[in-house]
């Protein structure tokens, strides 16, 4: 693995917080690194850390103690404005509730992250993405009214319109029936197969995890194995 | 029990239930104080049970008949005559009282003015007089009065009847009744008013009064407790008027602000609510423990809307003391304060009860997964039911007239109704219109979409607020403005009255050659309404206590060519003075309280004279102009003959009233009345009433405020963790800064159109159909409202975005 080819670094990563009964450990020294378009799904229970493993590598919160590494640039000494900035255009999002802006039609939500980001042809974009997640029919309708997996299948094309080099993926089935979860899971394969995004993948179903690159385990907010 | 709210949860309901507590103190204080002030004013006006007044003096048969029932009898003369201070001419009402005097009430006098007062029981003694402050610079003086020379030891300060000082034009001088024959002021055809004053047992009274009746003389008039209140001038109604409701706004934001608070409360309740009811504690022993958390806001918010409420007392009392020429008398009672407790107390259970009831009743799983039942359809009835009964029980305590505060409670409903539906509309309607590529427009829509409910019912109660705001600012400035676009700075400051025929052209000389500005003279016919379509007045019953004080009184008909500066014709046409007709031009107010109209015929008696003719027209007269203005006018025709003497209305500046002593001793007869104290009275009540009106409007602008925070305060959650999605996908702080605070400003935008226009609205029917005031529509105020709204609410989206950047975005991640 040569240093050109790390999408993600991980070096000794604590994460603490404090809480009335003192300070708690979440993450305790955990390394490790992502290459460029490989599937890394972090498993674990409730609690391990996960989420806020995930969190991290994306730069939405900041590490105690040690360093990560994203697309090439230190998180650590970066504001929040700055890491946003790291994110724009480059980093998707999968939630497990989905996060979309109610009120607004599937068109509008997807094209919310590229007009933030300021792309002129937002709508054409947005609407070749929904296409690719086979809900063009529905590009005017609320999201209010769109099924569990249909709201799913919007936040996927709202990630992928971006075209991110790296999609971040919260328990992406953990709101959908088994079926439904089945036919995501294809999806955010199917098309991470076709553009060569690096998957981060955060679930604790065992069929899901089976179809990533490489498994990591958290157990009480330590790397195992 | 642990898990749920202490007291400190409550602190913005508690806030807006302790400024509607001290609200209605303050206003249930000083409405008080003034309804005392005119009890005792009403009681102390005749100095008596019973009075007879006469232009004649009074037969002796009437003291004769009271003595024989057991009654005290007192007589008072009293006339208008003119004292010398340095050069200048006092015109003053001189009184003349025996030694009985009064029969109820006391005088009051001093030796010093601002010095202690004595209260006595008995008028000035032989050989000297009592005179009003407006006379100070004669204290100590031997004063000349006609032929007398007497001693002037006293200022009174107090006298019972001397009634409503605000209309009384001349200072007074009191004297004993056995001194006035030696002044030679009354001869024949001077202007007396004489009184027989009766005062005893209420039997022995109505007696008197049964005995008098048939009796009474053309020019003799009984006065008794229940016609003694002097009719109070159009300006102090509208100005009390506009005060009570000022107060009825000014609760109603009050009142928008507990709904407000409640439903924000409630709404932070329900998870921790149907937690608790999903682990077994029962729905009785969560109603027990919100009821006694309530208890608690309403026992702190009467302690201390109270306080506030006493202390905020002081301020209105300095701006309303002189009103009624005197300083309100303390209240005593409890009543202000129950009232004020009673009114918190029905606020806050009428608002907070239902939706603590609706959260309880809730079933958890409704809470969790975010559904809308046809229960809580049906709950959300109740809380609307619950609210518009408190209203109803409130206004109804406040104005204790249920018909008037149903009215009220209707305009409140349909303004609170059509809000809701009207925000609605725009929303929607900016949503379909709104056409995708504006991220944030299309972003700011669908959050306002999203959260409709919630934005319309924000939207709603602090456009009410806004709009109660503005119809106070909108009718206070219109109020102040008719004032002073009636009163323009050369206005006339004396009236010259009593002016013979055939001096009229010689005094309008004798003032035009010392440059006086003067107004057209006007002839004035002293009659007396005899006869309505030729049937006696005396044999008709008229249901308005004002057309039997009218009939008693003596009118003064005068003529015009045209319709007459400020008056406005509002039936019949104006007199055709070509055609020699007898017509007759009638005050609008006259001919509703003497149920007469266009085409009636009126017959009047002038001295031998009758004058008959038929009304041609109403008018609308404006009476505060201090213009002459006049109840009726006749064509030139019908009055040329008859007996009569003239007006004119003069500016007489301060180097000129040098001249007025030489004007006097050249036209003795002439009486000049000086109306620039009347004048400047009046523009006092209406400004000392304007700033006792700013002071509601900082409770007002408080509970506007209270409603902004809450409204704020509502979508809170929402919006953090819509802004926390934001930033994981890459916003900039500008474009968090920017959606957050245009969606105020947006929201402050449509608040301030709507707010504008129906204040406009209410200000103009409030104007028109209420004080009677013209209405102007105001540029401004639609300026102001916009600004304000947009301005306040944008603050507060900068205020609300400050916090909002500090969010992490991991919350996405949490929610």
């Amino acid at each position: 693995m040569t240093e050109n080819n790390l999408c993600i670094s991980v070096q000794k990563v604590s994460k603490t917080v404090d809480t009335a009964d003192g300070v708690l450990d979440i993450l305790q020294n955990i390394s490790f690194n992502v290459e460029y378009q490989e599937a890394l799904v972090i498993k674990g229970a409730s609690g391990s850390g996960k989420t806020t493993l995930l969190g991290l590598m994306a730069g939405l919160d900041q590490v105690t103690s040690g360093e990560i590494i994203l697309l090439g640039e230190k998180l650590g000494d970066k504001t929040e404005e700055q890491r946003s900035a790291i994110r724009a255009g480059k980093v998707g999002f999968v939630f497990q509730s989905f996060q979309l802006v109610q009120g607004a039609t599937a068109l509008q939500n997807v094209m919310l992250p590229l007009e933030l980001g300021g792309e002129k042809n937002a709508a054409e974009i947005a609407l070749n993405s929904l296409q690719q997640v086979g809900l063009e029919t529905k590009k005017d309708t609320l999201v209010d009214l769109l099924s569990g997996g249909e709201q799913q299948r919007v936040s996927i094309a709202r990630a992928y319109a971006v075209k991110p080099r790296i999609l971040f993926a919260d328990e992406p089935t953990g709101n959908l029936d088994a079926s439904t979860g089945h036919q995501i899971a294809d999806l955010m394969f199917h098309l991470r197969d076709q553009s060569g995004t690096t998957l981060i993948l955060v679930t604790h179903e065992v069929e899901l995890a089976k179809r990533g690159d490489r498994q990591i385990l958290l157990e009480s907010g330590r790397l195992q194995g | 029990m642990s898990g749920l709210p202490k007291i400190q949860s409550y602190w913005l309901m508690l806030i807006a239930t302790v400024i509607t507590v001290a609200i209605v103190n303050t206003s249930q204080l000083i409405t008080q104080r003034i309804s005392l002030l005119l009890d005792r004013q009403a009681s102390e006006l005749l100095a008596a049970d019973l009075v007879i007044v006469s232009d004649n003096s009074l037969p002796e048969e009437y003291v004769q008949q009271a003595v024989n029932l057991g009654l005290k009898v007192s007589r008072t003369t009293s006339l208008r005559t003119a004292v010398f201070i340095e050069d200048d001419a006092q015109l003053v009402e001189l009184k003349a009282v025996d030694s009985f005097y009064p029969l109820r009430g006391e005088l009051e006098k001093t030796v010093n003015p601002g010095g202690d007062k004595t209260k006595v029981q008995q008028g000035p003694r032989v050989g000297e007089v009592w005179l009003d402050a407006k006379l100070e610079s004669l204290l100590g003086e031997i004063i000349a009065l006609g032929k007398s020379r007497l001693a002037a030891n006293w200022l009174l300060t107090y006298e019972p009847d001397r009634g409503g000082t605000l209309f009384n034009l001349a200072p007074r001088i009191l004297m004993n009744l056995e001194d006035l024959s030696a002044t030679g002021l009354i001869v024949a055809g001077s202007r007396v008013r004489y009184r027989l004053l009766f005062a005893g047992e209420e039997g022995q009274i109505a007696k008197l009064s049964g005995w008098l009746k048939p009796r009474l003389g053309e020019v003799e008039t009984i006065q008794n407790l229940e016609n003694a209140r002097p009719e109070m001038r159009r300006a102090l109604e509208r100005t009390h008027q506009f005060f009570a409701l000022s107060i009825v706004l000014t609760l109603v934001i009050a009142m928008v602000a507990i709904a407000i608070t409640a439903r924000y409360t409630a709404s932070r309740e329900a998870s921790k609510v149907a937690m608790l009811r999903a682990f077994g504690v029962s729905q009785s022993k969560l109603f027990r423990f919100y009821t006694w958390q309530l208890t608690k806001v309403w026992l702190i918010a009467t302690l201390a809307g109270i306080g506030i409420g006493w202390f905020s007392q002081f301020p209105l009392q300095w701006a309303l003391d002189g009103w009624f020429g005197k300083e309100l008398p303390p209240v005593n009672a409890i009543q202000p304060y129950l009232i004020a407790a009673v009114v918190g107390l029905i606020s806050l259970a009428g608002f907070s009860l239902p939706y603590l009831v609706n959260v309880i009743a809730t079933p958890p799983m409704q809470v969790f997964r975010h559904i809308r039942s046809p229960q809580s359809i049906r709950r959300n009835l109740l809380v609307s039911g619950s609210a518009i009964a408190a209203v109803f029980l409130v206004l109804i305590i406040l104005m204790q007239s249920s018909k008037l505060a149903m009215a009220t409670l209707v305009i409140v409903l349909a303004i609170a109704l059509l809000l809701p539906v009207i925000f609605r509309l725009m929303i929607n309607t900016l949503l379909y219109s709104a056409k995708p590529g504006f991220w944030m427009r299309q972003y700011l829509l669908s959050r306002l979409k999203t959260n409709t409910r919630a934005a319309v019912f924000v939207m709603s109660g602090f456009s009410l607020a806004l709009l109660s705001i503005l119809l106070i600012a909108v009718v206070k400035d219109e109020l102040l403005s008719s004032w002073q676009r009636q009163l323009p700075d050369d206005i006339a400051n004396y009236f010259l009255i009593n002016i013979p025929t055939e001096e009229v052209s010689e005094l309008k000389q004798f003032l035009e050659s010392r440059q006086v500005r003067l107004s057209t003279a006007y002839p004035l016919v002293s009659t007396r309404l005899t006869h309505i379509n030729e049937e006696p007045v005396d044999t008709i019953e008229f249901s308005s206590p004002r057309a039997e004080r009218l009939l008693h009184h003596s009118f003064n008909i005068s003529f015009a060519l045209n319709l007459p500066d400020d008056n406005i014709l509002v039936e019949g046409k104006w007199i055709d003075s070509n055609s020699g007709l007898a017509q007759l031009s009638v005050e609008q107010g006259m001919a509703e309280s003497l149920q007469i109209g266009v085409g009636d015929i009126l017959s009047f008696s002038v001295g031998s004279e009758v004058i008959e003719a038929p009304i041609t027209n109403i008018r609308s007269v404006f009476w505060e102009n201090f213009k002459p203005n006049f109840y009726i006018i006749a064509n030139r025709q019908t009055i040329e003959d008859l007996p009569q003497t003239w007006l004119l209305s003069a500016l007489i500046e301060d180097a000129q009233k040098g001249e007025l002593k030489k004007l006097l001793a050249r036209f003795p007869s002439v009486t000049l009345l000086d109306i620039s104290e009347l004048m400047a009275r009046m523009r006092s009540i209406v400004e000392r009433a304007s700033i006792a009106l700013e002071f509601f409007f900082l409770f007002a602008l408080a509970s506007g405020f209270i409603v902004l925070f809450a409204a704020v305060q509502t979508g809170r959650h929402e919006r953090q963790t819509e802004t926390s999605l934001l930033r994981a996908l890459s916003a900039k702080t500008s474009q968090l800064y920017r959606v957050n605070v245009l969606e105020f400003t947006l929201m402050g935008t449509l608040i301030g159109l709507f707010s504008a226009l129906f204040a406009s609205l209410a200000g103009w029917i409030v104007s028109v159909y209420f004080f009677d005031i013209d209405y102007q529509f105001s540029p401004a105020l639609w300026a102001y409202s916009l600004v304000s709204a947009s301005i306040v609410l944008t603050i507060a989206g900068i205020l609300v975005s400050r916090k909002v950047y500090n969010i992490s975005p991991m919350k996405i991640l949490r929610t």
